[in-house]
């Protein structure tokens, strides 16, 4: 029996096309993988049949009936349940307060706290062992909370249970634990949808695939007939498109070693980095969504105190704890949320670019205005900043423009090494290529160094001399110039094993 | 279960919390004022003190149930001032079952005051701060209305919320009682029982979550304005015991009474380890904290401070127990809140 069938669902945000006619069925007692890359739809597929998000077009038919949930607690009661990537859990609540949330019973006057705690202590059991369900949310580690999370969401009973990314923060044991109820659960007749960027576990757990590229379902297997093999599946994930080479001509012009980094660690989310960039390189660092690409470029920008790691700039040994030391040693970081990071949205486009002077170097009294006007006037005209003038407020800008000014706000500076983290998202394709021209110039002109993050595979791809693929913080390879394809960066981010097709642990 | 739950590490796992930091700060300002006033522990001098701690114990542990829900209440002050305001509005000296009518209609309104604070907070989505900060200004307006200089009548038996001695004519058992108990104490006692009650329903529990994580709350079902509203109206009740207090002990109203009360009790709270940002902490620890305010103020006294330094050193120690008991809740929690993602 089909307990979901989502047919043509589209969706928007903004100009964004996150979902082109997305399809997705979930029969009775079988769990449902979704793959994808980055920004497939996947994830958006799943709010909108939690009831997270509302569809632009298409349907949503729930035990045979269309469905169209307001919000997420609709949804849970019908029977849908969700586990979120970005947890919902009250920290300051107990485990077992966690579970019955929103669900508590009564006994006489009091709540009835033994049932809720003999309910919440089955459930955790099964999941995690030994785990002390007195404990308060906030004394967890991150993957003692996803196993709350997904033992809050099944506490409720649910008839489809859909796991968005749920084993991203647990370890292999707890990984097996849940494998292990959801087959228990499964086989009372939940249908479960399940989400995983690991190749290995979405094989090992499904007894359905769906796979989507570009917010369209693009194929569907059925692991009763077809078989489980690793090559079609990444095949069907990356599409069949060769990526035409771009001449790196870096051999050429990259130069000594720029920026050394040696044995980098940080909590669980790096682990053991090293590797070095070139003067006049520019260094892509790819792999799947959360691998702990974003931590590494905050790392190298000295936003984490206990940071350990061996750094050297041109020979020199530096440290990298506080943003300041980074900055002085030449290391910049343009972040990828401009909004809330790099800009002050409602000051002038002037002071947006004078305000790293004003605050790394020593100022005389009064602020000698129509010296940094014209330094000002110089940088909008090197990077052609389309503005109505330098007064005007940052946010009236377009956002490639925006984004032009967090770069143009660190040149008057000496930049050795130019961090740049997802610089073209949400900017349009024209703007991108405008940034991007003038990062490839600066970079071949100067003897720059840049070490670029981008969500869009295909800006890697293509503008990247070297590409460093993350996995769960490891980098776990190194493409070389003429490795650097897509097929062969999402075979890497997903560990796929080069010679045998088949996935990696 | 409890013997379970200390298991090994009981004195790290008290220790660990981070209530402890102010309870040790109690026991230390105890001390100190145990040494510098020689009759401290006199039960005179214990009943005065009640007495004199009373009121700030009583909006700050109301306070903290707000703070808690994630709110604050800018106007506990003011509306304890219309609380008394309006009981001795309703009084008439020469008719004794006025002060009855009083009783009941001072709580009717303090329901009322709850409310609204709530539903602006709540249902309109007013910030906290800005809500209560207005209608601070509403209730103190409504009250020099009522009263626009202190005074007013009262009930010959009001008294009785101040000192059981005031009924001593009408049975022996109240001289006998007033002597070694202070009606105060009975007051706080309410209180704290009422917390306790509280904690033992929904209400309770979905005070923590939502003050926790409001999203989080919604999501799970919760009626997260609902629990804002009960929040000020449980708020209204400790303000409203307050009241009873103050007229019992100055047969008056006084528009501007309670003024002092607003910020004493969100610095009560805080300095009890309740979180401003809403959520963790524990009303009868608000307790903890108007008892170290108030003792502060206490060994100033007794200290021998010049007059003119008191108010200085008071807020100097007021920020130091403050800085101290957030510096304990980082470093008692630190190591897990390393951010991921």
């Amino acid at each position: 029996m089909n307990i979901l069938e989502a047919k043509n669902v589209r969706k928007n945000f903004g100009g964004v096309v996150a979902l082109s006619g997305a399809n997705l069925t979930c029969r009775e007692g079988r769990i449902t993988g979704l793959l994808g890359a980055n920004g497939s739809g996947k994830s958006t597929l799943s709010k909108i049949i939690a009831g997270a998000y509302a569809p632009d077009a298409g349907e949503i038919a729930y035990l045979g009936k269309v469905v169209r949930y307001r919000n997420p607690y609709e949804a849970k009661k019908q029977g849908i349940g969700m586990v979120y990537q970005n947890l919902s859990l009250v920290a300051e609540l107990t485990i077992w307060q966690n579970i019955v949330l929103g669900d508590e019973t009564r006994k006489g006057y009091s709540l009835d706290d033994k049932a809720a705690k003999k309910k919440s202590a089955e459930i955790v059991q099964k999941l995690l062992p030994g785990l002390d369900i007195d404990k308060k949310v906030y004394e967890l580690t991150p993957g003692e909370m996803q196993i709350v999370e997904i033992g809050k969401a099944v506490s409720a009973k649910p008839r489809l249970l859909i796991l968005d990314e749920p084993t991203a923060a647990l370890e292999e044991a707890q990984v097996k634990s849940l494998f292990k109820l959801m087959r228990e659960l499964a086989a009372s007749g939940v249908a479960i949808v399940f989400t995983s960027h690991r190749l290995w576990e979405v094989m090992e757990i499904c007894d359905d695939l769906t796979i989507f590229r570009n917010g369209q379902n693009v194929a569907s297997l059925d692991f009763d007939k077809d078989e489980k093999d690793a090559r079609e599946i990444v095949f069907h994930i990356t599409g069949s498109q060769k990526e035409t080479a771009i001449a790196k001509n870096c051999a050429q012009t990259c130069g000594d070693t720029r920026l050394s980094i040696g044995s980098l660690n940080f909590g669980t989310v790096l682990k053991n980095i090293s590797f070095d960039l070139r003067k006049g390189e520019i260094l892509g660092i790819g792999g799947l969504a959360g691998q702990g690409q974003q931590e590494l470029m905050l790392a190298l920008a000295g936003n984490f105190r206990n940071l350990s790691c061996d750094a050297k700039i041109d020979d020199k040994k530096i440290k990298l704890t506080k943003p300041g030391k980074a900055i002085r040693n030449g290391i910049v970081l343009v972040p990828g949320d401009r909004e809330v990071e790099g800009l002050f949205p409602r000051h002038s486009v002037f002071s947006n670019l004078i305000f790293p002077k004003l605050g790394m170097k020593r100022q005389s009294l009064f602020i000698p205005r129509k010296q940094y006007r014209k330094e000002c006037e110089r940088i909008t005209d090197i990077l052609a900043i389309k503005a109505a003038g330098l007064d005007v407020p940052v946010s009236t800008l377009s956002g490639g423009n925006q984004q032009k000014v967090v770069i143009g706000k660190w040149l008057t500076s000496e930049i050795k090494v130019l961090l740049l983290s997802d610089p073209a998202k949400g900017i349009d394709v024209g703007a991108k290529m405008d940034l991007y021209d003038y990062i490839v110039k600066e970079v071949r002109g100067t003897g720059m160094s840049v070490i670029l993050y981008a969500s869009d595979i295909k800006e890697l791809v293509e503008f990247c001399d070297r590409l460093m693929i993350m996995y769960e913080g490891n980098i776990v390879r190194i493409l070389e110039t003429d490795e650097i394809s897509e097929e062969n960066a999402i075979r890497a981010s997903m560990c796929v094993d080069e010679g045998s097709g088949e996935p990696v642990k | 279960m409890k013997s379970g739950k200390l298991r090994g590490s009981g004195i790290r796992r008290i220790t660990s919390k981070p209530e402890f930091s102010s309870f040790l700060m109690l026991v230390i300002m105890l001390v100190l004022t145990a040494v510098l006033q020689k009759n401290f522990f006199e039960t005179k001098s214990i009943m005065r003190n009640i007495n004199a701690f009373a009121p700030l114990i009583l909006v700050a542990m109301g306070q903290a149930v707000v703070i808690l829900s994630g709110g604050l209440d800018l106007s506990s002050g003011s509306a304890l001032s219309l609380l008394t305001c309006v009981l001795t509005f309703v009084m008439k000296k020469n008719d004794p079952a006025s002060g009855v009518y009083a009783i009941i209609i001072a709580f009717l309104v303090a329901i009322l005051l709850g409310v609204i604070n709530g539903f602006g907070t709540g249902y309109l989505r007013i910030p906290p701060v800005i809500a209560t900060f207005a209608t601070s200004f509403i209730w103190l307006g409504i009250a020099l209305f009522l009263r626009p200089t202190p005074g007013g009548e009262s009930v010959w038996w009001f008294g009785v919320f101040y000192d059981f001695n005031a009924l001593k004519d009408v049975s022996g058992f109240f001289g006998t009682v007033g002597a070694f108990l202070p009606p105060a104490l009975v007051l706080i006692l309410a209180g704290c029982l009422l917390w306790f009650m509280v904690s033992k329903t929904r209400t309770g529990r979905y005070i923590y979550a939502v003050g926790g994580n409001n999203d989080s709350a919604y999501e799970s079902g919760i009626k997260t304005a609902k629990v804002q509203i009960l929040a000020y109206v449980i708020n209204s009740m400790y303000i409203f015991l307050a009241a009873l207090f103050f007229v019992g002990q100055t047969g008056s109203g006084d528009a501007r009474m309670g003024d002092p009360l607003t910020l004493r009790s969100i610095a009560a709270a805080v300095v009890g380890g309740v979180a401003l940002a809403g959520g963790r902490g524990n009303v009868y620890f608000a307790l903890v904290g108007a008892l170290i305010l108030s003792l502060v103020n206490k060994i100033i006294f007794f200290a021998d401070i010049p007059y003119a330094y008191q108010t200085l050193v008071g807020g100097a120690i007021v920020i130091i127990a403050i800085a101290g008991s957030q510096a304990y809740i980082t470093a008692s929690t630190r190591t897990k809140e390393i951010k991921i993602g």
